[in-house]
């Protein structure tokens, strides 16, 4: 799948992850997703860095999708705000996957929030996202 | 959306509540593909998290903090939901603190209420699998006493005090295996979840 803004994307990994490490953000993103992924290391980094406009590896929505729920956990982590947590998530999975799919997480994502009250149960919306999307 | 619920507890949750949430949990996993697990969830009581597509399975996380009466009601209430579409595509369907009216689709949750009670009731064809426990479920008297407020905690007492009375006295050896004992479990369990969802009964107090 091509990226359509590498730099955006860039930008909000870089925000998600909040100053950690890109090989420590590459572990936490394979722990997350137990091993899921089938991005590589190198791959996930020139992502990160926003070196590549053609992320070979990532071959399905599904794969765009487990990404963007991971990095979204990973700024819940980060104890940033909701707001900016949805914002960069919006925007990693909107330079990723095709409007359709995006438009109907998105769609859930706008409905379901003003529903949860805080991080933490935010988070539980997260991880249940990435479990629904994690291969069975 | 939120569920309406009551917060007051008997004594000790009986065995039968136990037995009867694990059932419905159980069922919901094998016929519906909802895997359910519990976490501390501020004020939602549940979530259910769905695939884009009916054949993958779905996640189901109840607030820790939620009796066994309560799951019980989440259950059927979400299984009503599923029955009627509400959770795809791709739709996060967010129950609620008790009482608390704050979400926009009042409407499907009133459709849910509504097909949640014709569940419990065994009004539905699906063998009445995800409904009250077998024995009393079309018990006629036992809903015209749920029905209303006042008879409801009349009879949740009732059958707390005979069922501490059958403890307390050491007759459960000889009436265990009697058709009395086992129809009043099942009323007691039957009741504990009206008492906590009051939606369940012929009462309608369906609110978002």
């Amino acid at each position: 799948m091509r990226i359509q803004n590498a730099q955006r994307v860039s930008e909000a990994i870089q925000t998600l992850s909040a100053g950690t490490s890109l090989d420590t953000l590459v572990d936490r993103l394979y722990d997350l997703t137990d091993g899921a992924l089938a991005l590589d290391r190198a791959t996930l980094h020139r992502i990160a860095r926003g070196k590549t406009q053609v992320a070979r590896a990532i071959d399905s929505p599904e794969e765009c999708i487990r990404l963007y729920f991971a990095l979204m956990i990973l700024g819940c982590e980060r104890e940033l705000s909701v707001t900016s947590i949805v914002d960069e998530g919006h925007a990693v999975l909107a330079g990723f996957v095709g409007e359709p799919l995006a438009s109907l997480i998105f769609r859930d994502l706008a409905a379901t929030l003003p529903k949860l009250t805080d991080r933490y149960t935010l988070r539980e919306y997260l991880e249940e996202g990435l479990r629904v999307w994690l291969p069975t | 959306m939120a569920t309406d619920v009551i917060s007051g507890r008997p004594r000790a949750e009986s065995h039968t509540l136990r037995a009867e949430e694990e059932r419905l949990r159980a069922h919901l996993e094998r016929q519906l593909r909802v895997r359910t697990r519990f976490a501390p969830l501020g004020e939602v009581r549940a979530l259910l998290v769905s695939p884009d597509r009916e054949d993958r399975p779905k996640s189901l996380v109840v607030s820790s903090s939620t009796s066994i009466a309560e799951r019980i009601y989440l259950y059927v209430h979400v299984a009503a939901h599923i029955a009627l579409g509400h959770h795809l595509p791709l739709v996060t369907i967010v129950e609620g603190a008790p009482g608390v009216t704050r979400f926009s689709d009042v409407a499907r949750h009133r459709e849910a209420e509504d097909l949640a009670r014709a569940i419990w009731w065994g009004q539905t064809d699906k063998g009445g699998l995800l409904g009250a426990p077998a024995l009393v479920q079309r018990s006629a008297m036992l809903r015209r006493l749920l029905a209303v407020g006042i008879t409801r905690s009349a009879l949740r007492s009732v059958l707390i005090g005979m069922r501490h009375a059958y403890y307390d006295l050491h007759i459960e050896r000889a009436l265990a295996r009697s058709r009395l004992t086992a129809w009043l479990r099942d009323a007691l369990c039957l009741t504990a979840v009206v008492y906590v969802a009051p939606q369940l009964s012929d009462m309608t107090v369906s609110r978002g």
